[in-house]
């Protein structure tokens, strides 16, 4: 594992410090932090000057509040009792606005929101992560802010009503049952708060990078002749909240930047591409609401970046009349966010900057990795970039080898089978399953569904009961009609996640998209099972098992001796044999 | 200068004396600054619950307003005297100056020992106090603020005086009034706050990490108490408090090597800052003679206190560790302990730098009473910092460039403010 890093001090000059990255306070800087602390020199030396003037490399500015502050707020405002004591996450949010920063934090707060008149970030950075060197992905918040109000009293109230809010996510439901199923207590857990420059342009109202991505070194799902080995890269205009939170991406293989995902038709894909995009928005203030994430966060529609000059460098259009995409937006018709000028004609190295920047990655933490970054195009040709490396994290990735044919997924005993599983071993230990119940399935109720989820979920995590999970749609989807919009902390237990075609539709399913970071890190096994697909559930033996509790929706079985769980991540073939 | 001829005016002067020197001012810049611009003394007639009527002296004095309203305290003291609010007063200018704030320089007070009155007796003294100045206060004419043995109560019940008076509410012409009535969030602290503030910037120029230093303090009032918090808090340890004894008229310090329990010892301490004595014995502290605080093994000393506490006398017992002093009292420090102390290398963060926390403060209740709009108390105790840092700063930059003492920095600096607004006024 990687020595601990140390930062500078932070000498309250932030832009125009001699040190780009910075400490407030002596303590632990977290996972996030750790990570761009340790890629720092590496990028500088290894990676940054092939690449310049074409790219320009480098890590946004940050400084990081160091977990000691997080103690003393902690200790000072008294806020253990409440925090820990499952109140609503908004009223733990809101207990924690009223709560005092320590005395000695304000002022280094104060002089660099006096300094800075641009978007920053506060994003979290745990101990946990950090100790664990695991990935917390978006376990805890992050919040962005415009940073633009001619007043310093209100941009420094903003700066600190975010880094509250941060704090108190630490404590979120969601936080506190995926610390559950790490093992670990939220009481242990202490966050660092990174404050970092925002890499991104101005177009009106709107703050927004060009592209932002997330780049693993490792795919479980290589098509066409990709590898694993040759990772997987997720792109999509604006802030990276789309890809991380709402799933939408221009994924490819590195080694193959210019193939197109699978598709059916055209249509199909224009369906899959982003139509919206993520910025902060700079204008007249929204309504006062620091207890939520997105309170400066606004959806654009991809007109909006049209006229922002941003998509030439970006899309493809649609061509009805003779059924074709067309690379560039010179023509009517409908765009499609395909990066066809970066990918496909090389406008800038930028498929060769990735590959390089996922080994040198995976050379310094010695795992597999993920990292997300944020790119602007800088001049009218959009020739010259700025790629800002935002953070590293491991990938836990299985190395077993399992051996799964054919012949076993249509064997005896078989509760389901796929040939799109995720993940990679053989699990002997579950006995409990939770599933929907098919027959009062309706995408009208899957908000309540992921109600009643999480109160299972609740209960069997604090039993210490892991469990296969099976339902319908997209798991995690932010759209209730295309699944059931759960986070991963209500379904945090789940050893095993089964989604089913949903009925009468021929949406895609997820295939754990939405969960990617915590299925890899908790090596969760995901089943999917479309709805043409050859190997179907055994539904009428799971009706016949024995049923602990049941609800409206949700039925909770446990069986008397344990499934047989196996995944073989090489062919992505998947099974579940009962006794 | 033994304590029973110690006169803070006469000291007061002889800093004028020497930056107007340095300054190279003309005589009458020199004339207008080395006496208060106005002095009110008048007398009190008060009737005691018992029925006796006894008469009080009291005073205010404003040293000069040419930078903005006057602002300063109001002490009750038995001996009070006219040359130690003029002192006060003067101090007030510059340090208002130093802080780069818009206000100028008052003080004032009663003689009288408010633990002999009833809290109506020293209603009725509050209330007489204002009416004998009628105009001469006022948020655009000169400012009260507490000061010794004075408190929120004291400033409220004079607030309701002056507001009954004008027949208008006019919460800006007071401050240190409770939150909740005008008060700022952060004032409490803000003394001893700031003073840390400014010692934190000081042991960042020695290149001393503020973690494994260690301080005695004198006074455990509301300035020690909150500086004792905070320098624990960016790491220090403080081994010994000393306070003034009401019952035995005579004061003690309080010593332990592991580190004092700041909150445990403020749980004995009376609003006066008095720790009693006995349960102090009993929670394990050392009880000593109330000098003893000075002659620690410390890193760092800190008078928070009354003024003339380290004399020529007991200079001596400084023990070589020491490397920094940083005043929180006004006027602790006599010149010829000032001069032994400066030949002995030790830092001296002055009186009108380390406790300028408390004007800044003061002066920030007073943007947001007049404002009738009141900030949080991270948003105050951010700009104290900052206020704090950038006059720490700018006292440095001056020292360092011209090879003064950090306390002829800071009275240059002020003096030469306050001189420049009295010239852009045409009065010089």
């Amino acid at each position: 594992m990687p020595d601990k890093q140390s930062l500078a001090q932070f000498d309250r000059h932030f832009l125009t410090a001699k040190d780009k990255l910075t400490a407030i306070g002596r303590g632990s800087l977290g996972g996030k932090a750790h990570g761009l602390a340790l890629m720092r020199d590496a990028l500088e030396r290894k990676l940054a000057p092939s690449f310049r003037p074409a790219i320009n490399i480098t890590i946004p500015t940050l400084t990081v509040i160091t977990t000691e502050f997080f103690d003393l707020f902690m200790k000072q405002n008294d806020l253990y009792g409440l925090a820990l004591s499952g109140l609503r996450d908004d009223l733990i949010a809101g207990a924690f606005q009223k709560a005092e920063l320590p005395a000695q934090l304000v002022g280094d707060l104060r002089a660099l929101v006096l300094q800075v008149h641009s978007p920053l970030a506060v994003r979290s950075s745990s101990l946990l992560e950090d100790a664990m060197f695991e990935p917390f992905a978006s376990v805890y918040a992050t919040k962005m802010i415009p940073n633009n109000q001619a007043d310093a009293d209100i941009r420094f109230r903003k700066l600190m009503e975010a880094i509250k809010f941060v704090y108190a996510s630490t404590f979120f439901k969601e936080a506190k049952n995926y610390i559950l199923a790490t093992k670990n207590k939220t009481a242990d857990e202490k966050m660092a708060v990174i404050i970092q420059e925002v890499v991104g342009l101005r177009h009106g109202q709107r703050f927004y990078p060009h592209l932002s991505g997330v780049a693993r070194s490792f795919n479980f799902y290589p098509l066409g002749h990709a590898k694993p080995v040759d990772g997987v890269i997720d792109l999509a205009l604006g802030l990276g909240k789309t890809i991380v939170d709402d799933g939408i991406a221009w994924s490819y293989s590195p080694a193959y930047p210019q193939a197109n995902p699978p598709y059916n038709t055209l249509e199909d894909l224009l369906d899959q591409t982003q139509n919206e995009f993520w910025a902060i928005n700079m204008g007249s203030p929204p309504e006062f609401d620091p207890i939520k994430e997105t309170e400066y966060m606004a959806k654009f529609r991809l007109a909006e970046a049209e006229e922002d000059g941003v998509l030439r460098f970006m899309a493809s259009t649609y061509r009805s009349q003779d059924d074709k995409i067309v690379y560039g937006i010179s023509e009517k018709g409908p765009r499609v966010v395909d990066f066809a000028p970066i990918l496909k004609f090389d406008l800038i190295p930028f498929n060769k900057l990735l590959k390089e920047l996922l080994k040198l990655c995976q050379d310094m933490l010695e795992k597999m990795v993920e990292v997300e970054f944020a790119v602007t195009l800088d001049g009218d040709q959009g020739i010259s970039a700025r790629f800002g490396f935002l953070q590293v994290r491991p990938m836990v990735v299985s190395e077993e080898k399992v051996d799964l044919s054919l012949a076993e997924l249509a064997g005896e005993n078989v509760l389901l089978g796929s040939e799109s599983a995720l993940g990679n071993g053989i699990l002997h230990s579950i006995q409990d399953i939770v599933f929907v119940k098919p027959d009062r399935f309706n995408v009208h109720h899957s908000e309540e569904i992921a109600s009643q989820l999480e109160r299972v979920n609740h209960r069997l995590v604090t039993a210490g009961r892991a469990y296969l999970l099976i339902g319908f749609g997209r798991w995690g989807t932010s759209d209730p009609q295309a699944g059931i919009p759960v986070n991963f902390g209500q379904i945090s237990g789940a050893k095993v996640i089964v989604e089913s075609a949903l009925p009468e539709t021929s949406s895609m399913l997820s295939q754990g998209s939405h969960f990617f970071h915590n299925i890899t890190s908790f090596r969760v096994f995901y089943f999917s099972v479309g709805q043409g697909d050859k190997y179907k559930i055994d539904w009428d033996w799971l009706h016949r098992q024995d049923v602990v509790q049941e609800t409206e929706f949700i039925r909770e079985a446990r069986l008397r001796s344990p499934l047989k769980i196996k995944v073989d991540g090489r062919t992505s073939r998947g099974v579940i044999i009962h006794d | 200068m033994d304590k029973a001829s110690y006169n803070s005016f006469a000291i007061a002067q002889f800093q004028f004396d020497r930056t107007a020197d340095w300054l190279n001012l003309d005589l009458p810049t020199r004339e207008l600054l080395r006496v208060p611009l106005k002095e009110h003394q008048f007398l009190i007639p008060l009737r005691l619950d018992d029925g006796k009527v006894k008469i009080f002296r009291g005073f205010r004095v404003v040293h000069n307003d040419a930078r903005g309203p006057a602002k300063g305290g109001v002490r009750f003291h038995p001996q009070e005297t006219i040359d130690t609010i003029r002192a006060l007063a003067m101090w007030m200018t510059w340090k208002c100056a130093l802080m780069d704030i818009p206000l100028g320089g008052s003080s004032g007070g009663i003689a009288c020992d408010p633990h002999d009155l009833t809290l109506r007796e020293q209603e009725q003294l509050c209330r007489g106090w204002v009416r004998q100045l009628g105009g001469g206060l006022g948020p655009r004419v000169d400012v009260p603020a507490p000061d010794i043995m004075t408190s929120a109560q004291h400033m409220l019940w004079m607030l309701d005086e002056y507001e009954t008076m004008r027949g208008e509410k006019s919460p800006g012409f007071i401050t240190g009034k409770p939150v909740g009535l005008g008060g700022s969030l952060g004032r409490m602290e803000a003394t001893g706050y700031g003073l840390i503030f400014a010692l934190r910037e000081a042991l960042k120029e020695l290149g001393i990490q503020p973690g494994g230093t260690t301080a005695s303090v004198q006074g455990f009032g509301n300035v020690g108490q909150h500086a004792v918090r905070l320098f624990q808090q960016i790491g220090g340890k403080v081994t010994c408090v000393s306070c003034w004894d009401q019952k035995e008229a005579t004061s003690y310090a309080y010593q332990k090597d592991s580190g004092i329990d700041t909150q445990a010892l403020a749980g004995i301490t009376d609003r006066f800052g008095g720790i009693d004595k006995e349960k102090a014995l009993k929670m394990g502290y050392e009880v000593l003679p109330g000098e003893a605080w000075l002659a620690q093994d410390v890193d760092i000393l800190i008078p928070a206190a009354v003024e003339n506490q380290i004399t020529d006398e007991n200079v001596k017992t400084i023990r070589p560790r020491v490397k920094i002093i940083a005043e929180g009292a006004n006027g602790p420090t006599t010149l010829e302990a000032d001069r032994t102390i400066a030949q002995r290398g030790i830092l001296v963060i002055p009186d009108i730098l380390a406790n300028g926390g408390g004007v800044t403060c003061s002066y920030f209740e007073q943007v947001q009473s007049n404002m009738n709009y009141y900030w949080e108390k991270d948003e105050v105790l951010g700009k104290l910092d900052l206020k704090m840092t950038s006059a720490f700063s700018a006292v440095l930059e001056l020292a360092k460039k011209k090879k003064l003492s950090l306390r002829d920095a800071a009275f240059s600096i002020a003096v030469a403010r306050v001189v420049q607004a009295c010239r852009d006024r045409g009065w010089v």
